[in-house]
C-alpha cells in the first residue's frame, strides 16, 4: 500500500527521506525551502512530522548578510541555513511538494566566515519548460568561495513521480481538493501549522534587481589637506563630529545599555528602553558605542547575530513616516506608511524560523507622538509579543516624557526600564576633552578648566565645549605672536571666545544704533513711565520722540521718519511691533529690559 | 598736466555723463562689492578662514551672521566668496547652496531647492521629486554617503535664516547641523539675519548642535566717516577714460561734501539711519539730475533729494484731497480730541461736520449724505482710516466704527501746504474746539 496509485498520481505527493520540499508560508508564491532529514509520527501516532533541514530563499537573507555574498544572486537561489533559533520540525500538512534542486554545494549565510561544503547535488528539473529560468553558475564561481545552490520550482504538481506515500492525512487533504493549485490555498488558509511563518514578503514575481543606485555628493579632485600643525590637529579632534577612540565619563551608562541589550538579544526575547537626558550628553553616541561593540561580539560569535536598525524622529517628514523607515532598513521594501505599518505587524506578531533579534534605535522620540499616539503604542507594543524579538531603544531630551506626553496604554508598554543621562559636570568635561585631545598639547591647564567649568555651569552640552575650545585654538592661531606666550590656547582665547559664544548683542545693538533710533528708544521708557504700562500705541510714543528731538536741539522728525526708526528697531527685535499695516496706531513694547536700554544709552 | 590731457582721448560731454551714470548706478543700484569691505576686517577674516577650512579641510561649520537691516551682512559674505573663490583649490571643490527663508517657506520647498542645486535631480531621474519624506530621505542618504576627506564640501547660505526656524520641527536645520555635527559630507552653513535673538527662535536640540558661532555686523560708524563714504560712493575711479573730466567731477564732490547746507543735509541723514541702502537711495536721486547741461551734483540737488526723501507719505496724501474729505478728516481730528481717540462713525463724522457747516452759514459745503458717504469711503480706500479690528461687517456702512490713522501734526502739516486751502477750514482745523 505504500505505492501511490495512478489515478492519485495527480493529486498527492510521496515525499522520501533526502529529498528537498516546499513548505508553506505566507507567501504563496515563495514557500518555504527546506530538505527532510527523517519522517516520523508524534505520540499518539497521528500527526506525521518531518525533521528539516531549513534553506533561506534570497529574498530572506537580510541585506546586510547579501552583502557578504560579494555578487548579485540569482533570485531563485537558495541558502543554507544553520541558525539556531528555528524550530526544525514541520507538520507534514504544510508540506507542499518536493522540489529538485540542482547545483553545487550550500553556501551559509549564517556562519559567514566559513564556507560549508555539504553536499553536491546534481541538478534536476522535471519540468523541462523552466529551463530558461535556470541559473547554472559559471565554473569560476564553482571553483571559487560562492559554492551555491539553487532551486527550481516546479511548474505543476502533474510533473511529480511516483513517491512513497509519507502520510495519509496529506493524502486525504490532497485527495479533498480537486487540484493541487486549490489545495496549496486551503492548507495554507485553513490549517494552523506548528512551524513559525516568517513576515517578510516579497512582492511576488518581481525580479530582484538591484536597489537603485543613490546619489551622492560628488568626490572633489583634490584630497582634503591634513592639519599642519598642533593647533589644527587640535581642531580636528576636537571637532564633534570626529569619532572618539572611547567614551570617557558614560562608563556605566554603557555598561548598564550593554547589558540590557546583550541579555535580550542572548534570550531572544524583547524589551523597550527609555533613555533622557538634556541634549549634548552622549545619549546616542553611547548607543551608537554599545552597538559598535555587540556587533563586534556577534561577528566573533560570542553572542547571537542581531540587526541593527536606527530611526529618528527629526529626521522624517511625518511619525508614520517610522513604519516606512523600518521596513526599508530590515528589508529593503519601499511601501506606504499604512502598508508598512501591516507588514511590521505581522513581522513582529507571528513566528518564524531563523529570525534574529532586532534592535531598533529610536531617537527623537517626542517627534512620533500623534494625536491618537498609535505610531508609539506600535513601537512600543511589538516587543512585547511572543516572537517578535525586538529590542527599541528609544532616545529623548524630557525625563518625564512617557508621563507627559504619553497616555496610559503607550506608557505602561514602554515599562519602567528607565535610564537619564546626567549633564555633564566640570571634571567630566574636561576629561572629555583631554581624551579627545590625547596627548596633543594645545591648551594650558587653566584655560581648559575655565572651558569645562564655564559650561558645565550653564548646560553641561558637551558639544558646547568643544565648539568653544575650537573657537579658542582659532583666536589663539591669529592672535599677534607674543613672545612670553608657549604658543598654547590660553586663558586670553577661551576668555574671547566664550564672550563671543555667550554675550548677548542687544547692548552693543543700541550703542551702535542711530541717533533717532536711541532717541526713540528713550521716547518709548519715558511713554512706559508715564502710563505705567509696557506697551504703548506708536502714536503716543511718537509725541515723546518729537518732545526730545526739541530737547535735543534737532530738526522735529516726521512721521514717516519715526515709524522708519521704529520698524527698524523691531526687525532687529529690540522692540516687538504689531504688524505694520496698523500704521501709527501699532502697539510697541521693549524686548530688552529697561535697564539694559538705559545703561547701553548712558553717557555718550 | 596738459601733455597728459592731450594724450587722453577727449570724450564729448554727452559720454562722459553716460560714463558717470553707468559707473555710479552700478554702485548705487546694482550693489557693486567693494574691492575691500570697509570697518568690518575682522569679520570678514573671520568668516573667510572659517569657510576655507571647509573647503580646503574639509571642516564642517556653522555660523550666523547678525545685522541690523543694510548693515553689509550680505556684501560681507559675498565679499567673503570672492575672496575665497580666487583661490584654485577652493573653487574646483567648492559646492554652493542658496536658500532664501522669504522664497523657500517650507521644508519640502527648501528640500527640492537644494536637491536642483547640487544637481542630485538628474541621477536617478524625476524619481527625486517623489513626496516630500522620499526627497528629506535621499539628500540624507547623499549626504551621509560622503566624508571629510573624499566628498566636495558644501556651502548652505539661508539667508532671513530666522524665517527657517518658524518651519515645522525645524526639520531642516535640525539635519542640516546634524551633518555638520557629525562625520559625513562636510558642509558649512552660514545663516545670515537681522534678529538680535535668533538663537532663541533654536529648539534645544537644534541649538545644541549649531556651533553658537555669531558674526556680529554692528556699524559704529561716525560721521566723518559717514562723509567719507559719500565722498567715495560719489567718486569716479581713476581707470575713467576722460581724465580730465574725472579730475573735474572729483574736485566737485569733494567741494559739494565740504559745503556747510550740505553737511547738515547729510547729518541728519546721519541721525535717522547708518542704513547704506538709504544712503545709496539718497545719492541716487542727485545723480539722476545730472545731465549733459549740469555735469555736476551740486548743493541744491542733495537739498531737494533729502526733501523728496524726508518728506511724509500721509502727509503727501492728504495734499491730494477734496475739500470735503479734507473736511471729513478735520472732523475726525475735532472727535478724537473730544473722546480721546475713541473709535468714531460716519454719523458721529457727519454731524461734526454739519456743526461746522451752520456756524458758518455759508452754502458752499452743502452736499448730499451719499456724497459724503462716497468720500467716507474713499478715505477708507486711502487707508487714512481703518475700521475697527472686530467690528463686524454686518453693522450699516454709516455705524461702523473707525480709527483715524493719522497723526495731528501730519494734518496741520498738510494743510499749510494745501494749495488754496479755504481760510474757515483753515481756523476750524485750527481751533481746539469743533
Amino acid at each position: 500500500n505504500a505505492k501511490k496509485r495512478k489515478d492519485f498520481r495527480t493529486l498527492t505527493t510521496v515525499i522520501n527521506a533526502g529529498q528537498h520540499i516546499l513548505i508553506e508560508g505566507e507567501d504563496e508564491d515563495n514557500p518555504y525551502v527546506a530538505k527532510v532529514i527523517r519522517l516520523f509520527g508524534d505520540e499518539s501516532g497521528k500527526q506525521k512530522k518531518a525533521v528539516v533541514q531549513w534553506f533561506v530563499r534570497v529574498s530572506e537573507v537580510p541585506l546586510s548578510k547579501l552583502k557578504l555574498l560579494g555578487r548579485e544572486p540569482h533570485p531563485q537561489e537558495i541558502f543554507l541555513y544553520q541558525g539556531r533559533s528555528c524550530d526544525d520540525e514541520v507538520n507534514a500538512e504544510s508540506i507542499l511538494r518536493p522540489v529538485q534542486v540542482k547545483g553545487g554545494s550550500y553556501w551559509s549565510f549564517w556562519t559567514p566566515l566559513c564556507l560549508n561544503l555539504l553536499e553536491n547535488l546534481q541538478v534536476l528539473n522535471s519540468d523541462g519548460d523552466d529551463d530558461e529560468d535556470e541559473f547554472v553558475p559559471s565554473k569560476k564561481e564553482l571553483q571559487s568561495s560562492s559554492d551555491e545552490e539553487e532551486e527550481e520550482e516546479e511548474g505543476a504538481l502533474e510533473s511529480d513521480e511516483e513517491e512513497e506515500v509519507l502520510s495519509k492525512k496529506s493524502r486525504r487533504a490532497a485527495a479533498g481538493s480537486c487540484t493541487p493549485r486549490s489545495k496549496r490555498k486551503t492548507t495554507s488558509t485553513s490549517a494552523r501549522t506548528p512551524r513559525k511563518t516568517p513576515n517578510k514578503k516579497i512582492p511576488p514575481g518581481t525580479p530582484r534587481t538591484p536597489r537603485h543606485a543613490t546619489p551622492s555628493i560628488p568626490s572633489r579632485s583634490l584630497p582634503a589637506r591634513r592639519p599642519g600643525n598642533v593647533l589644527e590637529e587640535a581642531r580636528a579632534r576636537l571637532h564633534v563630529s570626529s569619532v572618539p577612540e572611547s567614551l570617557p565619563c558614560r562608563e556605566q551608562e554603557f555598561q548598564d545599555v550593554y547589558s540590557f541589550v546583550e541579555s535580550k538579544i542572548v534570550d531572544g526575547t524583547g524589551g523597550c528602553m527609555y533613555i533622557s537626558g538634556v541634549p549634548g550628553t552622549g545619549k546616542t553616541a553611547t548607543v551608537h558605542e554599545v552597538m559598535r561593540c555587540l556587533q563586534h561580539a556577534a561577528d566573533v560569535d560570542e553572542i547571537p547575530p542581531f540587526h541593527f536598525i536606527e530611526i529618528n524622529g527629526m529626521k522624517m517628514t511625518d511619525p508614520h513616516q517610522a513604519y516606512v523607515q523600518i521596513l526599508q532598513n530590515l528589508t529593503g521594501q519601499k511601501a506606504t506608511a499604512d502598508h508598512a505599518a501591516a507588514l511590521l505587524e505581522k513581522r513582529f506578531s507571528s513566528a518564524a524560523p531563523r529570525k534574529e533579534t532586532t534592535v531598533l534605535l529610536v531617537d527623537e522620540l517626542d517627534l512620533l507622538w500623534t494625536r491618537k499616539q498609535n505610531v508609539m503604542y506600535n513601537l512600543f507594543d511589538w516587543p512585547t509579543r511572543r516572537h517578535a524579538r525586538l529590542v527599541v531603544l528609544t532616545i529623548a531630551n524630557t525625563m518625564d516624557l512617557p508621563e507627559r506626553i504619553m497616555i496610559n496604554r503607550v506608557a505602561s508598554r514602554l515599562g519602567l526600564t528607565r535610564m537619564s543621562f546626567q549633564p555633564y559636570s566640570f571634571k567630566q568635561l574636561q576629561q572629555i576633552i583631554m581624551s579627545r585631545l590625547n596627548k596633543v598639547k594645545a591648551f594650558e591647564e587653566d584655560a581648559l578648566q575655565l572651558v569645562s567649568r564655564k559650561v558645565a555651569a550653564l548646560s553641561g552640552d558637551a558639544r558646547r565645549c568643544l565648539d568653544i575650545c575650537r573657537r579658542a585654538t582659532e583666536i589663539c592661531e591669529h592672535s599677534p605672536a607674543d613672545p612670553f606666550s608657549t604658543g598654547l590656547v590660553g586663558m586670553s582665547h577661551v576668555m574671547e571666545a566664550l564672550n563671543e559664544m555667550f554675550s548677548s548683542a542687544y547692548i552693543t545693538a543700541i550703542r551702535c544704533a542711530s541717533l533717532q533710533e536711541q532717541l526713540f528708544l528713550r521716547a518709548v521708557i519715558a511713554e512706559f513711565r508715564r502710563l505705567g504700562l509696557e506697551e504703548a500705541t506708536f502714536q503716543q510714543v511718537f509725541v515723546q520722540h518729537r518732545a526730545l528731538c526739541r530737547v535735543e536741539g534737532l530738526q522735529p522728525v516726521s512721521v514717516s521718519e519715526g515709524l522708519a526708526a521704529c520698524q527698524r528697531l523691531g526687525a532687529c527685535r529690540l522692540l516687538l511691533l504689531e504688524p505694520s499695516r496698523l500704521g501709527v496706531l501699532q502697539r510697541v513694547r521693549l524686548n530688552v529690559s529697561q535697564d539694559d536700554v538705559l545703561f547701553a544709552l548712558k553717557d555718550d | 598736466m596738459s601733455k597728459r590731457t592731450a594724450k587722453d582721448a577727449h570724450l564729448p560731454v554727452g559720454e562722459c555723463v553716460t560714463q558717470v551714470q553707468d559707473i555710479l548706478r552700478q554702485r548705487l543700484c546694482h550693489q557693486r562689492l567693494p574691492d575691500k569691505p570697509e570697518g568690518v576686517e575682522s569679520q570678514h577674516r573671520h568668516l573667510l578662514e572659517l569657510l576655507k577650512r571647509t573647503a580646503i579641510h574639509g571642516e564642517s561649520n556653522s555660523v550666523l551672521i547678525v545685522g541690523p537691516r543694510g548693515a553689509g551682512k550680505t556684501m560681507l559674505l559675498k565679499c567673503v566668496l570672492r575672496d575665497l573663490l580666487e583661490d584654485k583649490e577652493a573653487q574646483k571643490s567648492l559646492l554652493q547652496v542658496h536658500l532664501n527663508g522669504l522664497l523657500q517657506t517650507d521644508d519640502r520647498i527648501a528640500l527640492k531647492e537644494i536637491t536642483r542645486q547640487l544637481h542630485l535631480e538628474n541621477v536617478v531621474g524625476d524619481k527625486v521629486f517623489g513626496s516630500f519624506a522620499e526627497n528629506l530621505g535621499f539628500l540624507l542618504e547623499a549626504l551621509k554617503k560622503g566624508d571629510r576627506s573624499s566628498s566636495r564640501p558644501v556651502l548652505f547660505i539661508l539667508d532671513e535664516f530666522d524665517l527657517f526656524a518658524h518651519h515645522k520641527n525645524q526639520t531642516l536645520l535640525y539635519n542640516l547641523f546634524d551633518v555638520s555635527q557629525s562625520a559625513q559630507a562636510p558642509i558649512a552653513v552660514v545663516g545670515i539675519t537681522c534678529r538680535l535673538d535668533v538663537l532663541e527662535l533654536l529648539e534645544k536640540r537644534v541649538k545644541s548642535r549649531f556651533s553658537h558661532r555669531q558674526i556680529h555686523l554692528l556699524s559704529s560708524l561716525t560721521f566723518t566717516q559717514y562723509l567719507e563714504r559719500v565722498r567715495t560712493q560719489l567718486s569716479l575711479p581713476d581707470g575713467f577714460p576722460d581724465s580730465r573730466f574725472a579730475q573735474d567731477w572729483n574736485d566737485g564732490v569733494k567741494t559739494l561734501c565740504g559745503d556747510k547746507s550740505v553737511e547738515e543735509v547729510l547729518q541728519r541723514h546721519y541721525n535717522s539711519s547708518k542704513d547704506v541702502r538709504s544712503l545709496h537711495m539718497l545719492l541716487m536721486l542727485c545723480l539722476s539730475r545730472v545731465s549733459v547741461a549740469k555735469p555736476a551734483i551740486k548743493p541744491a540737488d542733495l537739498l531737494e533729494a533729502s526733501r523728496l526723501c524726508f518728506a511724509d507719505a500721509k502727509a503727501n496724501m492728504l495734499h491730494g484731497l477734496s475739500i470735503l474729505e479734507l473736511c471729513l478728516i478735520i472732523a475726525m481730528k475735532h472727535l478724537n480730541d473730544v473722546y480721546e481717540g475713541e473709535p468714531f462713525n460716519h454719523q458721529m463724522v457727519h454731524n461734526e461736520f454739519k456743526k461746522f457747516l451752520q456756524r458758518k452759514s455759508n452754502s458752499m459745503y452743502n452736499f448730499e449724505q451719499p456724497v459724503i458717504l462716497k468720500a467716507f469711503e474713499h478715505l477708507q480706500q486711502l487707508e487714512l482710516i481703518r475700521p475697527v479690528d472686530g467690528s463686524s461687517a454686518k453693522t450699516q456702512r454709516e455705524y461702523q466704527l473707525m480709527r483715524l490713522m493719522l497723526d495731528h501734526s501730519q494734518i496741520m502739516e498738510a494743510l499749510q501746504k494745501y494749495p488754496q486751502c479755504p481760510t474757515d477750514v483753515k481756523q476750524w482745523a485750527m481751533s481746539a474746539f469743533g
